[in-house]
């Protein structure tokens, strides 16, 4: 009896598995990006829109690739921003609101303030960033850490309360103290959530920097784009664009491989599951 | 002295005394449970039996230590119980295992929280599965085990510290007949081995006679023991002994009892 039972989970498991390693998923996504590029050359050659409009994937490209040097120095500019800002956003983002599952006034008292910072347009802020931190790294840094910070601590915060009760109880019956509860099972079981809020302030780390570069920056693929647009550039506005593109990612493919690195068990595919809004 | 009070933890391990339980809701308090006395003997499987939500899993955690009594005390061991008492294990209706961890780490974590060696243990936790007929999964995450499976590691990760006493809420609940069939069967042969001080949570009539030294049985919230029955079978039982004429008087006059209560209302 419990003999065929696990023979018909290992078939089981076993089909799943060959199921996905046979699948050519990956062409479609591929072939429909490659036609859409086609069909973009297409038009532009065939309606000659002109270069300042519109111009062709090809010369994008072929820009994208020729000024490299130019593009890689603004782009590494723009990942310091990114990176730096995403840190800062995770470093006090976790404790804030683990501080704030335990203690119930500290959430009372912080969240209120949070929701402001988050529904204030901090596109609003960046001429004041200027005023007050000037030019360069440090004001672009301040826009992406307050970009990045909310996602992380909203979903912390859910995440850390998915925690069932009966699972802390089971931790007290074992004598477990308090730090070894948290440790042990509740971030644990948050992680898929982290992850998700993670992958949402990375993008948005990505627009915060951009946005700071815009406003208040002389370096970093924001300021090339506002640079060439000026001088009418728009190769090198879309070749930048790429760029961005790639750089985006980048930092994604970054966390996504954090959380196969750190979630395991089906709550790998629970944060999948969460991940699948994006 | 020690020989004294070897007999005074004879007569009874688990001690309740009039313990009563009152939660403080938004909407006032609810009275989980009324002044319950029970004594539980070293080595007694006991059956907590009674309807859905009268408070078995309130008197469940008193005993744990999990809440403290409004009124009244818990003594184990001639010792009263105000914070966890942490020489049990617990199993739950849902295993509670933890998604991220295998069969043998969820088992282990019972090791690591308590800081006891591993090394030590994990024979311990293998021999275990084994026991309970899981030798291939310990390397299996809890989504790729069935629900009786899941169960049968919590079971192991309730007994590996070898503790003196396992608590059982509603364990197998949550699973189908035949399962639950299976599931009693291997805990009455588990039981019977590490001969531990059981309390089995349940509002199954023949599981709670099949299982049981003794049924104490619940009435309705605020719970109170209105029936403490001895029960007289031979061990180790068969499923067979279901079909026998005393069990079935036993399950009969339970029915008959909660009849009378009020539980049974539609015919």
């Amino acid at each position: 009896m419990t003999e065929t039972v696990m023979t018909q989970i290992q078939s089981t498991s076993a089909k799943a598995v060959t199921k996905k390693s046979k699948g050519f998923g990956f062409l479609v996504p591929v072939c429909s990006l490659l036609a859409s590029v086609l069909l973009w050359e297409g038009i532009v050659r065939f309606f000659s829109v002109p270069v300042y409009i519109l111009p062709p994937p090809s010369s994008i490209f072929h820009t994208a690739i020729a000024q490299h040097q130019y593009l890689l120095k603004h782009a590494i500019s723009t990942s310091w921003a990114i990176f730096l800002g995403f840190v800062w956003a995770f470093a006090i983002g976790i404790p804030l609101a683990t501080v704030m599952t335990f203690s119930a006034s500290l959430r009372r008292a912080i969240y209120p303030l949070l929701i402001v910072a988050q529904v204030l347009p901090k596109v609003a802020l960046a001429p004041l960033f200027i005023v007050w931190f000037g030019f360069g790294m440090f004001p672009k840094v301040v826009m992406t850490f307050l970009i990045a910070l909310f996602p992380i601590v909203i979903d912390t915060l859910a995440g850390l309360s998915t925690v069932r009760p009966e699972s802390l109880m089971l931790l007290r019956s074992m004598g477990a103290t308090r730090w070894q509860s948290f440790w042990k099972v509740r971030l644990p079981t948050a992680l898929p959530h982290i992850f998700s809020g993670l992958k949402i302030a990375m993008t948005f780390a990505v627009v915060g920097a951009i946005v700071a570069e815009f406003v208040a920056s002389d370096s970093g693929l924001g300021y090339v784009l506002v640079d060439a647009r000026a001088n009418l550039d728009m190769v090198m506005v879309f070749a930048a664009i790429i760029w961005l593109i790639v750089l985006g990612f980048l930092f994604f493919l970054a966390v996504e491989l954090a959380e196969r690195l750190f979630v395991k068990g089906s709550s790998h595919r629970r944060s999948q599951e969460l991940g699948a809004g994006l | 002295m020690s020989l004294v009070l070897a007999a005074t933890n004879e007569s009874a391990l688990i001690d309740l005394r009039a313990v009563a339980k009152t939660y403080e809701t938004d909407t006032g308090p609810v009275h989980a449970l009324a002044r319950v006395d029970l004594k539980i003997k070293r080595g007694e499987f006991v059956s907590l039996l009674g309807p859905s939500g009268c408070g078995k899993t309130t008197l469940m955690s008193l005993i744990a230590g999990l809440a403290t009594p409004s009124e009244g005390e818990v003594r184990i061991d001639d010792m009263s119980i105000r914070s966890p008492y942490t020489n049990l294990g617990i199993v739950f209706q849902n295993a509670e295992l933890l998604d991220w961890r295998t069969a043998i780490q969820n088992i282990m974590l019972q090791i690591e929280i308590r800081g006891l060696d591993v090394k030590t243990y994990l024979p311990i936790a293998r021999k275990l599965l084994a026991q309970v007929g899981l030798k291939e999964f310990e390397n299996k995450y809890p989504d790729e085990l069935s629900g009786g499976m899941k169960q049968r590691v919590a079971l192991c990760r309730a007994l590996i510290h070898d503790p003196e006493i396992l608590l059982m809420d509603e364990p197998f609940g949550a699973l189908d007949a035949m399962t639950r069939d299976q599931m009693n069967a291997d805990l009455q042969r588990i039981w019977m081995q590490s001969k531990k001080t059981a309390i089995l949570v349940t509002h199954s009539i023949d599981e709670a006679v099949f299982m049981s030294d003794r049924v104490i049985v619940m009435s309705a919230r605020p719970a109170s023991v209105v029936e403490d029955l001895q029960i007289d079978l031979p061990r180790p039982r068969s499923l067979d002994v279901r079909d026998t004429p005393e069990f079935n008087e036993y399950t009969a006059h339970l029915r008959a009892r909660f009849k009378a209560l009020g539980v049974f209302s539609n015919d």
